[in-house]
């Protein structure tokens, strides 16, 4: 739509729009941007925030049952650290227009995405230790990316979040090296857990670029500054030496280190399962959202109770 | 639907006493007592912090960025700048 | 000195098992927001629960995660109070203030505790319980009487936690050899305190309480709710996979 302050043509703001982007200037909420730039950034951001709320439940299982204090309370401030980035990614959602009620709600419905990941279950201590090191690391490698974007509120929050994620990655990696100086039965417990979570952490990064619509864009308008493929080797170069280095392996025997280019080669995720697991067949898919279904609903008096009282005495 | 979501509070951090408050993000709360807590929770709760300030989203007034003209300076206006009293060195002596 | 390692227990042992409660909401609070706020909370209780093991253990007692994740739960001496299942979001906040304004008094009281460890260890819980007094409270304060359905629930809870609340003031075996050697005052001195503090609060929310209601008691002295049994469990399911080991 044209600039309401001046009289520039789409084009015009559209070529100046990208200008400043080219130039590492940032978008700030009301500065003029295309329909699809606040389209995709909503729908993006929407779902990071629901990735981070998704994602408290995987863990939030185990926090009754963590072994020993110091578990126990830093899987607590773990679990709280991730409504604490949900509340920052829906706060940087809310600037480009849509309120916070209405994501939730998409979320609830069904209609809105979150990370893939979170739709497998944990059965094991181990796996809490798993999703922290290695989801987490892959998290991190995305959002360190994300922080280099163009939107001033998202770059902003992932800031935050990145220092934080750092925590997170150094508590599941300690969680994890505990477990190979445990018993057999620790140890292979740990193994089972990279075994299950492997393939769904590559999937973390997205489809492949060949197979990936909006890339191009997205890059030029610094929405994404790495494609998938990027991301998703700088993971797997980053996390298999440490993987190896306590005795644990991948589940790939074809992943190995190519000596000519330094980097892993590695069989590359079913896509195909990808695609129906996003799109609701996963194995947790549909009890995760029950579960938020039913903390919204539960919470429901709670909230309306406190804006009551608020408008009482204001 | 109704948003039951409650309306944002802006929030001000100053890490110690000397520093300006620094805008760190919003919270959504019922009311500004309970936003100051729930400022404290979601944004000191690493960061050191001897103070929080919090204000309604809605009380903040603020300019437009697509206003061109608000912060223009169009003419050169470098005899505000103590730079343009400097003598050269020659004419002191 | 036993009379103190069972004080410093039973105390611990109500911060771990209202600490494992409180936790129990993160990732299900109402709102994002309070979300955090209980995670706090619940982090914070654990944390005291450790500090006064940890005390317990410089007087010859077990580390803390023995105490905690290697006892019987018919070992245990926390108040029956604290057993009992989270229930919803009223019974929560109704328990939790209670206890907190329990803890208000009694670390406050801890300050001339001639026993030096223990007067710096309350103090130190006495600073952060008063943040969640203030939490709790305010929302005490709020959903007393805001709507139909917040009063509805919170006037349920405030009659189910009452006579569960006035269970914490019971006295663990040994406290008045505690109270002779001025480490401890006495609990009921402590409860008079704690009832002139809340009564007015609640009442101020709209929510009578019968101060003269029988007392929950038994906690101390080992005899628990079905509740604690399933709790311990829980707690202790995969530290016992290789109890004292690598974790």
């Amino acid at each position: 739509m044209p600039s309401k302050v001046t009289s520039k043509s789409n084009d015009q703001l559209l070529a100046e729009f990208e200008g400043r982007i080219a130039m590492g200037d940032k978008v700030e909420p009301g500065d003029w941007m295309p329909e699809e730039y606040r389209k995709n950034l909503v729908r993006m951001i929407g779902q990071h925030a629901h990735s981070e709320i998704v994602g408290q439940l995987p863990e939030g299982k185990w926090i009754p049952f963590a072994p020993g204090f110091r578990r126990k309370l830093t899987l607590v401030a773990k679990v709280q650290d991730e409504a604490g980035h949900g509340q920052l990614l829906y706060r940087a959602a809310e600037t480009l227009g849509k309120s916070r009620e209405e994501m939730m709600d998409e979320l609830l419905s069904g209609k809105a995405k979150y990370s893939n990941v979170f739709n497998y279950p944990t059965p094991t201590w181990a796996d809490v230790g798993v999703i922290g090191w290695l989801v987490d690391t892959a998290a991190v490698i995305n959002q360190s990316m994300l922080a280099q974007g163009s939107y001033g509120p998202y770059a902003r929050a992932m800031k935050r979040i990145c220092y934080e994620e750092s925590f997170h990655i150094k508590q599941g990696y300690d969680a994890i090296v505990a477990l190979t100086h445990g018993t057999p039965e620790q140890k292979a417990m740990a193994q089972d857990a990279v075994n299950r979570w492997w393939y769904p952490t590559l999937m973390m990064s997205g489809p492949p670029d060949k197979i990936s619509e909006h890339t191009e864009r997205a890059m030029r308008w610094r929405i994404k500054t790495k494609t998938n493929d990027e991301v998703r080797q700088e993971f797997v170069d980053h996390i298999v030496p440490q993987i190896r280095a306590l005795g644990l392996d991948v589940p790939d025997p074809d992943c190995q280190l190519d000596k000519s280019t330094g980097r892993y080669k590695f069989t590359a995720p079913d896509w195909e399962e990808l695609r129906r697991v996003v799109n609701g067949d996963g194995p947790m898919n549909k009890e995760r959202l029950a579960v938020r279904r039913k903390a919204h609903e539960d919470g429901l008096w709670v909230r309306e109770a406190l804006a009551v009282k608020a408008a009482k005495t204001a | 639907m109704s948003d039951t979501q409650w309306e944002t509070y802006e929030v001000f951090h100053q890490s110690r006493r000397g520093k300006p408050h620094e805008h760190v993000g919003s919270v959504h709360a019922p009311d500004p007592a309970m936003a100051l807590q729930m400022a404290r929770d979601q944004f000191a709760r690493r960061l050191e912090c001897v103070s929080l300030w919090v204000v309604k989203s809605k009380d903040v007034t603020q300019t437009d960025y697509q206003d061109p003209n608000f912060f223009s300076r169009m003419f050169d206006k470098s005899y505000r700048d103590p730079k343009a009293f400097d003598a050269p060195a020659k004419e002191k002596e | 000195m036993n009379e103190l390692i069972s004080y410093l227990t039973a105390l611990a042992d109500d911060e771990l098992v209202l600490g494992h409660r409180d936790s129990e909401w993160t990732g299900y609070a109402p709102i994002l927001e309070e979300d955090i706020a209980f995670s706090n909370i619940a982090q914070d209780e654990l944390g005291h629960s450790l500090a006064l093991y940890t005390l317990a253990e410089g007087l010859g007692a077990p580390s803390p995660d023995t105490m905690a994740f290697e006892r019987s739960w018919k070992q245990f001496t926390c108040c029956r109070f604290v057993q009992y299942p989270k229930g919803d979001f009223a019974y929560t906040v109704m328990r939790q203030f209670l206890f907190d304004s329990a803890e208000h008094v009694r670390m406050k009281s801890l300050a001339s505790s001639s026993y030096e460890p223990l007067r710096d260890c309350s103090a130190k819980i006495f600073a952060e319980e008063a943040y969640h007094l203030m939490h709790t409270r305010a929302l005490v304060e709020r959903l007393g009487d805001a709507t139909e359905e917040s009063h509805k629930r919170m006037k349920a809870a405030a009659t189910a936690a009452f006579p569960q609340a006035l269970g914490m003031f019971e006295e663990s075996e040994g406290a008045d050899t505690l109270v002779k050697q001025k480490i401890i005052i006495p609990n009921n001195l402590l409860k008079e305190e704690w009832l002139s503090a809340v009564v007015p609060i609640l009442e101020g929310a709209s929510l009578t309480v019968d101060s003269q209601s029988p007392s929950d008691d038994g906690g101390r002295r080992n005899n628990h709710t079905e509740h604690l049994r399933q709790l311990v469990a829980d707690l202790q399911q995969v530290y016992q996979m290789a109890p004292g080991g690598s974790w």
